[in-house]
């Protein structure tokens, strides 16, 4: 399997006042298509910033991205909404559904940004949810929320779904059945997961392991013989 | 699914978005409503000029022969030409709730073609045809039929014709009993048409002759080309005829013609006012709604932005909220004010104006106003939205850095630790939220200043009435005599009754190049007609010289010292005189002099009326010197029928403000409720009692309702000047607003927006201090 996306000498640079401060600075790395990678770190260590680089969600100071060889950090606005819409699927660690959509309409959303998505009601089938299709949000508990935030990020069938803190907001096992799916999602679909946590655990489940501190990699272990969700602690 | 999406919003937010839909509603409403009225109308107005052919100019002021009108018909630019007889008689008819004898203007045709009848029952009048065709608007009230035989008396002369026909003439549109009434009476007077070999009398004089001209139309307004072709033509008639001193006068000069047309004129301004009031608040509840909206929907937009929503899209998504607003709520206004409102003033309108058809139109002018405020409040949607629409998703889906406060100069003052808490807290909320409070005033504005207008408007036609009769002119009762009585008759008269003797007479004023008709007035002794100056402080005028009145000196552009010349409409001899003192007349603009200056000019002193405040018996109109006895309360009756309209618009225009306030300041109230819950609960962690802070509220909403109001008087002077603008030339009306009116508008405003705050405030009570101070996510 080939890198699906590499990262060349990036750096994200903020400017406060007259004061320059760095979220990631000398970032070299790479993932390859078809993995679980899970990106560990402290708060403030530049996880997200990293995450939204990855998503085309933010450009890089410096450096380069290169997605299937094409470099997004070169993109425009277009190109990269355009990027957005057909390659990556994001879960937040709040769900972020539109609150007035219900669930099943969430799912649908995604027809309006990407032609060929999955169909919606198939989508909440694989999240188990098939039968809450028609609550709102806000009728239904967090682990429900965020599992229709899965089956939304994966209706466009994206090459790379990226997670923010997936069970951040949820209880031990509704965030276990979370995980258990986003697996389902990368061994059974085939997809590349790429998740943000800061809880070390989770590095048990991934196949690549990196870790950041500081705004600098500090680490990235390949993990031969990933473990399934249920070892995770909280 | 956006959409769907919009929709829900709507739903969800529908007190603020319903406030803009319904001033988006009920500005089209008005501006549709009264441009469809005006559309309708002119071109009833338009069209019924084209069919009837009216004339194109007038002459009169000599005797017009058979070779006159073969002359001027050789003329060029003459396409038609026909004289007549026009005179004033009466007719013998029952008496009834008009009256006996009613006064007839009397038109002796020679020929058709142009100013033609247009005949509403009975046969068409044809030349040489016998009978007599009365006007509709006459008819009708005083019961005629075609058939009936009618008595009628031309100096001293009776004769007896059959109803041919009745007819609505383009020239009688509007027309008045003689120069000093203020308001038509149909019924009271009428129009009667016959051929010439009807006529009475021995001595056939033509007094007036109608020309049709090349290049000058029926069709809309007069334009300067046309005047300007209607003035050289004047001077070629004048010139082929030879006679400098005969009076020719475009349809401009027709008071039948520029009354209509400065109504059409005023509600055309009218139309323009209103709405613009609406459509301005409507804008500013889009920009509050929108960016209130936008704020709470930022990670929203960011989450779109991160699925691959494009910017466009999302901007697209917010824009459509005040497209979709504004479109349905102008659509909805031009319907139902196309539907409602003309209907309602053109069945006013008939008591006033006379047109074979009234009927409403769409104009373009309508279409391009929906056009305008769709556009606009889309504009200002984007405007609203723009900004959080473009940040880059990472930044969207962080939450919004706290606004950059910094203390004003007030907080920084010595005089800012003199304030209560209150004071403090108020003041603060009003600077940190700009847009708000600045709509809450605008709010607040709308409200007084229809309220303003609404009670100025009575005040000041009621004022004019106590001003025409009460302090203008101080006499119960007028004797209008008969034309031709001799002199020594009225002072008779005059002598029996105490009264003041009084001529009134056409003429023409000059000034440069602006030639305007009005009335000279002329005074034997007596106290019964008292004079004001511009400001209307009492003033007596000269013994000598001549005074003009302020509207005819403003159309002249003259001031006092200035000179003029005048001249009696008919009569070749000019004066030129200067402007003596300057008089304020609500109901007659010309000059006035006393007979004494009069008889030096080498005039004779021919009365035409008698003032007098000794009660004259009815039986003295059987007389046949008298041509009408009115007493006062006559003539304010004259009146009812415009105070009437006005009550109506006075009623309109106070259920706008109040419907303005109440949406305004409830759309606002919630949204600033909806912000300043944590404030207030965490007021209420600290101890402070609910109904403290209830009255916290209120402070805030009782200083911008004052700073509202006495902004609100400015903008009813605004609207009351665009009112009373447009009157018609011989009309002089000031605006006068009594101080019960400010103070009903003071203490309207603020109860109402009192009340609205107090019903609002209520929800202070109910906010859980748990639920509001627990986390934002």
């Amino acid at each position: 399997m080939g890198a699906l996306i590499e990262l060349k000498n990036i750096e994200k640079k903020y400017t406060a006042g007259d004061h320059d401060f760095y979220a990631l600075r000398g970032v070299d790395l790479e993932i390859d298509s078809g993995q679980m990678v899970v990106i560990l770190g402290p708060s403030g260590a530049g996880k997200s910033t990293l995450l939204n680089l990855l998503g085309g969600m933010d450009s890089p100071s410096s450096g380069s991205i290169l997605f299937e060889g094409e470099d997004i950090a070169r993109y425009n606005d277009d190109e990269l909404t355009r990027f957005r819409a057909e390659s990556v699927g994001v879960v937040f660690q709040f769900y972020n559904l539109i609150p007035t959509l219900t669930a099943y309409e969430n799912v649908a959303l995604m027809r309006d940004v990407k032609d060929d998505c999955d169909d919606p009601m198939h989508c909440l089938e694989l999240v188990g949810l098939k039968d809450h299709a028609h609550q709102f949000p806000s009728q239904m508990s967090g682990g429900e929320q965020q599992r229709v935030s899965i089956a939304r990020a994966i209706a466009k069938k994206p090459k790379l779904l990226l997670c923010d803190e997936p069970t951040g907001a949820l209880d031990t096992d509704t965030g276990r059945e979370v995980l258990r799916l986003l697996l389902d999602v990368c061994r059974n679909e085939g997809r590349t997961v790429v998740m943000v946590t800061h809880n070390a655990s989770f590095a048990q489940i991934a196949d690549t392991v990196i870790r950041v501190k500081n705004g600098r990699v500090v680490s990235t272990e390949i993990n031969e013989n990933p473990a399934d969700a249920d070892v995770i602690n909280y | 699914m956006l959409l769907l999406k919009l929709f829900r919003d709507l739903s969800q937010n529908r007190i603020q978005f319903l406030s803009i839909f319904l001033m988006s509603f009920l500005g089209i409403y008005v501006f549709v409503g009264m441009d469809s009225e005006v559309t309708g109308l002119e071109a009833c107005e338009e069209s019924y000029y084209e069919e009837t052919n009216l004339a194109d100019l007038w002459a009169t002021g000599r005797e017009f022969s058979k070779e006159d009108v073969n002359a001027v018909k050789h003329i060029n630019s003459v396409a038609d030409a026909q004289r007549r007889i026009m005179t004033e008689g009466k007719a013998e008819l029952d008496s009834d709730e008009y009256g006996d004898e009613p006064t007839m203007q009397m038109i002796f045709l020679e020929d058709e073609g142009i100013s033609n009848l247009k005949i509403s029952e009975g046969i068409p009048y044809r030349p040489g045809s016998s009978g007599v065709w009365i006007d509709e608007a006459f008819a009708s009230r005083r019961r005629l039929r075609i058939g009936d035989q009618v008595t009628f008396k031309l100096e001293n002369t009776k004769f007896t014709e059959k109803i041919s026909g009745f007819f609505y003439h383009p020239e009688y549109v509007y027309y008045v009993e003689n120069l000093a009434a203020m308001m038509p009476a149909y019924g009271r007077y009428g129009v009667a048409v016959f051929d010439i070999s009807e006529y009475p009398l021995e001595d056939i004089e033509f007094n007036s002759m109608v020309l049709d001209a090349h290049g000058i139309d029926n069709k809309g307004v007069m334009t300067d080309e046309e005047k300007a072709a209607g003035r050289a033509l004047a001077s070629k008639i004048k010139n082929v005829l030879d006679d400098e001193e005969m009076v020719v006068f475009d349809k401009t000069e027709l008071m039948s013609y520029s009354t209509f047309r400065s109504e059409m004129e005023q509600h055309h301004s009218m139309s323009f006012a209103f709405p613009i009031v609406f459509v301005l608040i409507s804008l500013l509840g889009i920009v509050t709604t929108m960016s209130r909206l936008l704020a709470r929907q930022r990670v929203q937009i960011g989450t779109m932005k991160a699925l691959g929503f494009s910017t466009g899209r999302i901007i697209l998504h917010y824009v459509s909220y005040g497209f979709f607003l504004s479109l349905t709520g102008s659509i909805a206004g031009a319907l139902v004010g196309y539907h409602t409102l003309p209907a309602y003033i053109i069945s006013m309108f008939t008591e006033t104006y006379i047109l074979p058809v009234m009927k409403t139109g769409f104009s373009s002018l309508a279409f391009l106003m929906i056009v305008m405020e769709v556009a606009v409040s889309s504009f200002i949607a984007w405007y609203a939205s723009r900004r959080e629409c473009a940040l880059i998703p990472a930044e969207a889906l962080r939450p919004a850095s706290p606004k950059n406060v910094k203390a004003t100069a007030l907080e920084k003052s010595a005089l800012w630790d003199k304030l209560s808490f209150s004071a403090r807290w108020n003041l603060r909320d009003i600077m940190r939220n700009k847009v708000r409070s600045l709509m809450g005033t605008a709010g607040v504005i709308g409200c007084a200043m229809l309220m303003f207008s609404a009670f100025g408007c009575l005040d000041s036609l009621n004022f004019i009435t106590g001003w025409m009769y009460g302090e203008i002119n101080t006499a119960k009762t007028k004797i209008t005599m008969e034309e031709g009585t001799p002199y020594g008759t009225t002072m008779d008269w005059a002598k029996k009754y105490s009264g003041q003797m009084i001529e009134n007479e056409a003429i023409t004023l000059k000034a440069g190049d602006i030639v305007k008709t009005g009335t000279l007035t002329v005074l034997d002794t007596g106290n019964f007609m008292h004079f004001e100056d511009a400001d209307r402080h009492s003033i007596s005028l000269d013994k000598k010289g001549v005074a003009m009145s302020y509207k005819m000196a403003e159309m002249l552009n003259v001031k006092e010292g200035d000179f003029f010349t005048w001249n009696l409409q008919g009569d070749k001899k000019k004066y030129k005189m200067r402007v003596g003192k300057i008089y304020r007349n609500p109901s007659s603009q010309g000059l006035t002099m006393y007979r004494k200056t009069y008889e030096d000019l080498d005039f004779r002193f021919q009365p035409t009326e008698i003032l007098t405040n000794v009660t004259v018996p009815d039986s003295a109109k059987d007389r046949d010197e008298i041509a009408d006895v009115q007493n006062t309360d006559e003539m304010m009756d004259s009146m009812d029928a415009m105070m009437e309209m006005m009550y109506t618009m006075a009623a309109i225009l106070i259920t706008a403000a109040i419907v303005l306030a109440v949406v305004v300041l409830y759309n606002l109230g919630v949204l600033s409720l909806i912000e300043k819950r944590r404030e207030m609960a965490t007021l209420k962690v600290l101890g402070l009692k609910t109904n403290t802070i209830r009255a916290i509220l209120q402070e805030q909403n009782v200083w911008l309702t004052i700073f509202g109001v006495g902004s609100g008087y400015i903008a009813g002077f605004g609207i009351l000047g665009v009112m009373f603008g447009d009157m018609p030339e011989a009309m002089d009306y000031c605006i006068v607003v009594e101080p019960k009116s400010y103070l009903l508008t003071f203490l309207g405003t603020l109860v109402l927006s009192m009340l609205v705050n107090q019903v609002l405030s209520r929800e202070v009570k109910n906010i859980d201090m748990v639920e509001a101070l627990k986390g934002i996510e």
